[in-house]
Order: structure tokens, then C-alpha cells, then sequence
């Protein structure tokens, strides 16, 4: 007799369309044959995963329509069986299969849509951290500048767009006729959870794109107002950077500082 | 055993969060999806805080695959524990299946072979998260629509030796025993007498769809007439069971399953007494030694 490991493998085979030799194990009735039965499961299995990814991506599904868009899942289903305890992780790669399969990588703008909601999806779940608010900004004690690193909020996610995607996504989320795709140059933007759990998100100049990406590496203050004289006069420098410091706060992406 | 009841609660789901957290409607209890609540953050755990202020809760997981031949997943179950201390729900459960293999997840509820090999696998199972997690849980009878060559025993005896051995509790689906007993040709009501009664902690109720013969478990319809039958049955021979309607597809504003809800309640109130339908004050199950 077949361990029970060995039916088990057999049975997931039947899942994945790779085998079925399970078929074997199971009864036949004369209400219903077993591979018939064994089907209920079969279709129930990417019924189950295609809800899922149609959940977390319904933006890039309504882009795509309907057909295409099960092409997409089909293809993601049969590469990325799941391995999460969850289904809220079942598709977090499914961006990178935009990117890198034709015939989705042949339209650019795909990628960066399932980009955005992906990061949509983890700031809705991200950690809960405090919110750093300017009294603390303000009662710093004067030695804590020199080496002032900053904390911000786990749903704080940065983007790296060259289309307009951003714009074609807030058409779909509004329901409306999405723009034509466009090369917009490299843009970043910023997506963020606020402290009253909705998402928010905008988009970044080259500078303060840089101070972020310093500030969530832990480069101290110094270090960060020194990069920007790439973008600021000597004079300028010290104001930009407290107000984009401010403004951070202001709009809660920061969750602390440390010294 | 004097059995613990908590009334007749209801299955937290995300349509009904702000609804239930805007008017607080009289629910003796909520059950959770505890997979729902393994995130960091977020609007799905301050919602689950808001609304555990208010309602007992207990909580039924999907993922457990406690009758996989994969290693338990300590991951999990620590982050089961997280959960646990967080919503310090009166009981949890999940389901007699397996769901993964060679650590695929397959998302559903697998069925199992009932034999005494399997039993013994179990058995260990569900003992070493009894002690991880430092509680006994609850394990459910599934729906199904394959039977195997090699199972040696009716599903209910296959339930009650895994019960016993592993002293733990029965989370007893009466649309499932249902959905089986169509797909599976016995009687409904010769699953409910094959049970023991004291293991028995908790019911499930739920709807189901047709697929030419056979029923499956979709949880998208209001719970049919003979449900409800086979849930009156149910009480009679249990006596009072702490009770939930499980919907997950369809989903209906709150006030139609609150009412479907009643219809349950009414039915106990005719086959019960008050005195046995009395909510237990402080029915949390014990730690295991």
C-alpha cells in the first residue's frame, strides 16, 4: 500500500496537471467517475488562485481584459505554485513575470501597473509604527543634528516609473478610459499608508527621491544635506532639507528619529 | 464534559467590518479566519482589535494542513500564537485535511484517507501543537467529493478516534456532513449519532450550490431546509452547541445573515431548554497539561 506521503504527492500532481496516477487511488461511484471528482478539486485549485491574483491586481486585470488576463494568471499559476501560508502572498511575484515573459513585457506599461499594486497591497498591511510628530522634531537637542537618522513608516514604498502608469491606474481605479501610454522619463513616486489607514501616494522630485533613499539606507543628516548640494545652493541647503524633514512628518511617512 | 456555550455568533468577514463596528448589532460571538489577521498591520488587525473590544471571538484557520506528511509549519504556528495572544479568542480550530505537500500550498481543504495509519499521523500532529501553542484546539469535519481506496472506516469514526487519541474537540460542519453524505451515499443523520457527543464544541452552518449530483461546499447561499433539519437533529442529540453561519461568497448585507442567523436560534429555543441554552460566562478551553 502507498504511504501516505506518496498519496498526497500523487494527489498535488493531479493539481498541477502533472500527473494522474492518483486517479487510481480513488473510488469511482456510479454517480460520478473519480477523475470526474478528482476535477471538482482540480478547478476548484485555480479558481481559488486566479480569485486571488484578480483580487490583488483587478486594476492590470480590467488593462488587459479578460482574456489576456487569464493568459497571464494560467502562465503564473503554472510557475509560481504557492508556497505561502496565505493567499494575501500568493501573487507578489506576479510583476516580475510581467517584466520578464513575453508577450507581457512587450507592453511596457504592464509591469509598472502591477507594480503599483503591489505596493498598494503591502501598505494596506503594513507594520503599525508611532507617527513622528514636529514637537519631537523640535525638542532634538542641539548635539542630536551631527548624527540624526531617520525611521520611516514599513508602508512607505518608493517606485521608479518611466511611463505614465500612475495616471493610467487612477483612470482605472476611477473606472474611466485610462490615457494612452506614454514614455514619461524616469519618475519617482512615493506610496504611503497615513495614520488614517488610506494609502497615499505622489510623486517625488530628483532630490527628495535621493534624501529618502539616503534617509531609509540610515545615512545621518549631514550626510544627506551634504548630497544635496547636488541639487541646492550652499545657502539653500540646510532650509531644503528641514523642509522636506517637515514635510515628511507633516505628511506621516516618518515614524522616529534616533541620535 | 460540561460543554461551553457561547450562543450563536456569526463569520467576521470584510464586508461587514464597518457595519459592525458602526452599530455593534447583537451577535453573541464572531469566528475569524485567522490567516485574515497574519499580517503586520494595518486595516485588517485595527479592525479586528475594534471589533474584538465589543464580541467574544474564537478563531478557525485554513492553513494549518494538519494532515500533511510536510514537517508543521513552526513559522505558522508561531505566528498562530501571535495571533492568539492578540484576540485571546475562547477556543480555535481548523479543519481535519491537508492543504500542502512538498511545501506547495494547494489553498483548499484536502481529504484524507480514514485509516489507522493516518489517524496515528495525526494523532501526533495535532499533540505537538497542543503544546506549542499551550491549548486544545478543534478539528473539523470537511466537506468532500473523493473517497480512497485504502480508507478502512466511516469519516465519523475516523473523526472520533483522532478526537480521543489526541484529546482535542470536534468543530462539527452540519452542511458538511450534508454535502459528504450527498457526495458520498450514507446517512446524514447516521454521521450525527456516529459522533461523540462530548467532543463536540462547536457547529458550522453554511450553504452550498449543486454541480449536476453532487453538492459542493461553496458557502455562496443562504443554509437550505435540510440543513436546518439536520441541525435541529443535531441539537437533539448534542444538546446546547455553540453555533456560526459561515458565509464567504454572495456575501449578503449584515441584517439578511443576522436573520438567517434567528432561524438557528429558534430552532435550539424548540428543541432546547433555556436553562441549556444559558451562555457560559467564561468558556475558554483549557490549556493542555
Amino acid at each position: 500500500m502507498s504511504t501516505l506521503h506518496e498519496l498526497q504527492h500523487r494527489f498535488m500532481d493531479y493539481l498541477l496537471a502533472e500527473s494522474t496516477a492518483v486517479v487510481n487511488d480513488i473510488e469511482s461511484t456510479s454517480m460520478l467517475g473519480a477523475e470526474d471528482r478528482l476535477d471538482i478539486y482540480a478547478s476548484a485549485y485555480k479558481l481559488r488562485l486566479k480569485e486571488a491574483i484578480t483580487t490583488d491586481y483587478d486594476k492590470l486585470a480590467s488593462y488587459l481584459g479578460d482574456e489576456q488576463f487569464d493568459q497571464l494568471m494560467e502562465r503564473y499559476i503554472d510557475q509560481y505554485p504557492s508556497h505561502a501560508d496565505s493567499l494575501r502572498y500568493f501573487s507578489v511575484n506576479l510583476p516580475e513575470l510581467v517584466r520578464d515573459e513575453a508577450p507581457f513585457n512587450q507592453v511596457k506599461e504592464l509591469y509598472e501597473i502591477a507594480l503599483i499594486e503591489r505596493a498598494f497591497a503591502n501598505s494596506f498591511d503594513a507594520k503599525d509604527l508611532q507617527f513622528a510628530t514636529l514637537d519631537e522634531l523640535a525638542s532634538l537637542p542641539a548635539e542630536a543634528w551631527a548624527t540624526l537618522q531617520f525611521s520611516f513608516q514599513e508602508s512607505v514604498q518608493i517606485l521608479h516609473l518611466k511611463y505614465n502608469s500612475f495616471p493610467i491606474w487612477k483612470a482605472l481605479s476611477d473606472e474611466g478610459k485610462p490615457p494612452k501610454s506614454e514614455r514619461t522619463g524616469l519618475t519617482e513616486w512615493v506610496l504611503w499608508r497615513r495614520s488614517n489607514l488610506v494609502s497615499h501616494y505622489r510623486v517625488l522630485s530628483k532630490a527628495e527621491s535621493l534624501l529618502i533613499d539616503l534617509a531609509i539606507k540610515g545615512e545621518s543628516f549631514p550626510v544627506m544635506c551634504e548630497r544635496l548640494l547636488d541639487f541646492f545652493s550652499e545657502e539653500e541647503t540646510p532650509m531644503k532639507a528641514i523642509g522636506f524633514l517637515q514635510s515628511w512628518i507633516q505628511e506621516e511617512m516618518l515614524s522616529g528619529f534616533s541620535f | 464534559m460540561e460543554r461551553p456555550f457561547l450562543g450563536f455568533g456569526l463569520g467576521l468577514r470584510t464586508d461587514h467590518y464597518q457595519y459592525v463596528i458602526e452599530n455593534k448589532p447583537q451577535v453573541d460571538w464572531f469566528e475569524i479566519i485567522s490567516e485574515n489577521y497574519m499580517v503586520p498591520g494595518g486595516k485588517p488587525l485595527t479592525n479586528l482589535d475594534r471589533i474584538r473590544q465589543d464580541y467574544p471571538m474564537v478563531m478557525h484557520g485554513v492553513s494549518m494542513s494538519i494532515g500533511s506528511t510536510d514537517p508543521l509549519n513552526q513559522t505558522y504556528l508561531q505566528k498562530l500564537k501571535t495571533l492568539i495572544d492578540r484576540v485571546e479568542p475562547k477556543w480555535i480550530s481548523d479543519h481535519l485535511c491537508w492543504t500542502s505537500v512538498n511545501h506547495i500550498n494547494s489553498h483548499d481543504l484536502l481529504p484524507l484517507p480514514y485509516n489507522e495509519s493516518t489517524i496515528e499521523h495525526i494523532v501526533g500532529r495535532i499533540k505537538h501543537v497542543q503544546d506549542v501553542l499551550g491549548r486544545q484546539m478543534l478539528i473539523e469535519n470537511l466537506s468532500s467529493y473523493v473517497t480512497y481506496n485504502n480508507s478502512e472506516m466511516p469519516e465519523w469514526e475516523f473523526v472520533n478516534e483522532i478526537a480521543k487519541r489526541a484529546d482535542c474537540y470536534i468543530l462539527l460542519d452540519i452542511n458538511n456532513i450534508f454535502v459528504s453524505a450527498n457526495n458520498h451515499h450514507f446517512e446524514p443523520e447516521h454521521y450525527v449519532n456516529g459522533i461523540d457527543s462530548d467532543r463536540v464544541m462547536q457547529f458550522h452552518l453554511a450553504g452550498h450550490s449543486y454541480n449536476g449530483d453532487m453538492i459542493i461546499d461553496t458557502h455562496d447561499h443562504d443554509v437550505c431546509d435540510p440543513v436546518w433539519d439536520l441541525y435541529g437533529y443535531a441539537l437533539e442529540r448534542f444538546g446546547a452547541v455553540s453555533t456560526m453561519i459561515e458565509r464567504d461568497d454572495n456575501i449578503p448585507p449584515f441584517i439578511a445573515l443576522r436573520q438567517e442567523l434567528e432561524i438557528a436560534e429558534k430552532i435550539a429555543a424548540n428543541v432546547l431548554t433555556k436553562e441549556q441554552l444559558q451562555i457560559t460566562s467564561d468558556p475558554a478551553l483549557k490549556g493542555v497539561a
